[in-house]
């Protein structure tokens, strides 16, 4: 697999904006991480083993809090719960019959918003055989490029200055932004986007926890039975 | 706070983000790219990661929310406007963006 020609085409396609937009949170993450008391090994682990990183900054700010480890694994399996129907959504893109099960749950640690942005993006383009290598070249560098960047922005937090932290936080939900936006081709995929910001603005003042899974199931379900004629199948 | 609960935080943290990764695996055993239910949970994926998107500008946690509302607003729409002002050009947008962000919060 890590000499086939997909695995690298997934390195290359992962190399540049998406490891910067990805890298640059986890950079403010590690800085983050350093400030809050944190070593540096556990600041490793934490990108290593979850690779996450809304649910990361909920465990340590969790922690901070004074939580128990209940707490934190509730709050955290809630933050990221969005990635459940991101994997459910690429597992089928991406798998072939010459996959074994294990290497699909294995894989599925690389799914994270950029990935899964990035494999959709371009998956029409590439052999049904080739998919699962191109995903694991692409997420797999990501994965490994935010464990660097977390570690990097741990060792160098006192060097680069709060205004600069901020704005490379900001670099990521943009990322995120204009990935969407140029996603957005057909019509049961705006309807979903708009009214998934639209009902995590309002839902947000009552179930403040729940309002963005709540939104995006609303959201994704009026938008898919809306527009589902319009679905071309591939 | 000690070493050890720090590490079982990272440990609980781990399993509570794979169990949705897993599970996902799991529950996508019986679907494929032209079923009814591939198409829905597509519109529940990007309908969330909007909702992630409105969240993390409109009512921040951690490091964004020392910044104020007028900065995380006024420079997402910078953000939009450059990328369909210079052909769509991702780079671009985030890279002006994310610097307008850091000026606006230094100056104002």
């Amino acid at each position: 697999m890590f000499s086939s020609q997909p695995f690298k085409d997934g390195i290359k396609h992962a190399i540049g904006v998406p490891a910067l937009g990805l890298g640059s949170s986890m950079f403010a993450f590690g800085a983050f991480l350093n400030s809050a008391g944190f070593d540096i090994f556990q600041s490793f682990c934490s990108t290593f083993f979850t690779f996450a990183l809304p649910g990361q900054f909920v465990m340590a700010e969790t922690i901070l809090a004074g939580g128990s480890l209940l707490n934190i694994f509730l709050a955290v399996l809630l933050t990221n719960g969005r990635l459940y129907p991101m994997t459910v959504n690429i597992t089928p893109v991406i798998r072939n019959q010459n996959v074994s099960k294990w290497k699909q749950y294995l894989t599925s640690h690389f799914i994270a918003v950029t990935s899964w942005f990035n494999m959709f993006a371009v998956h029409q383009n590439i052999k049904q055989e080739d998919k699962f290598d191109y995903f694991v070249g692409l997420g797999g560098f990501l994965w490994a490029n935010s464990v660097v960047c977390t570690i990097a922005g741990y060792l160098f937090s006192n060097v680069v200055s709060h205004e600069i932290l901020v704005g490379m936080v900001f670099i990521n939900p943009m990322y995120f932004l204009i990935m969407t936006v140029s996603n957005l081709k057909e019509k049961m995929m705006i309807c979903s986007v708009l009214l998934g910001a639209s009902l995590s603005i309002i839902l947000n003042s009552f179930i403040p926890g729940w309002s963005v899974l709540v939104a995006g199931i609303l959201a994704g379900s009026i938008g898919y039975i809306l527009f589902k004629k319009e679905i071309v199948h591939e | 706070m000690s070493s050890q609960f720090i590490y079982l935080s990272i440990l609980a943290a781990s399993l509570g983000t794979y169990f949705c990764r897993a599970f996902g695996v799991y529950s996508a055993r019986n679907i494929s790219t032209d079923s009814p239910v591939f198409h829905w949970i597509k519109c529940v994926s990007i309908g969330v990661i909007s909702a992630v998107i409105a969240r993390i500008i409109l009512f921040p946690e951690g490091i964004l929310g020392e910044a104020t509302s007028f900065s995380r607003i006024s420079c997402t729409i910078i953000a939009l406007v450059i990328y369909f002002s210079f052909k769509k050009n991702v780079l671009l947008a985030v890279i002006v963006s994310a610097i307008s962000f850091a000026l606006v919060n230094h100056y104002i």
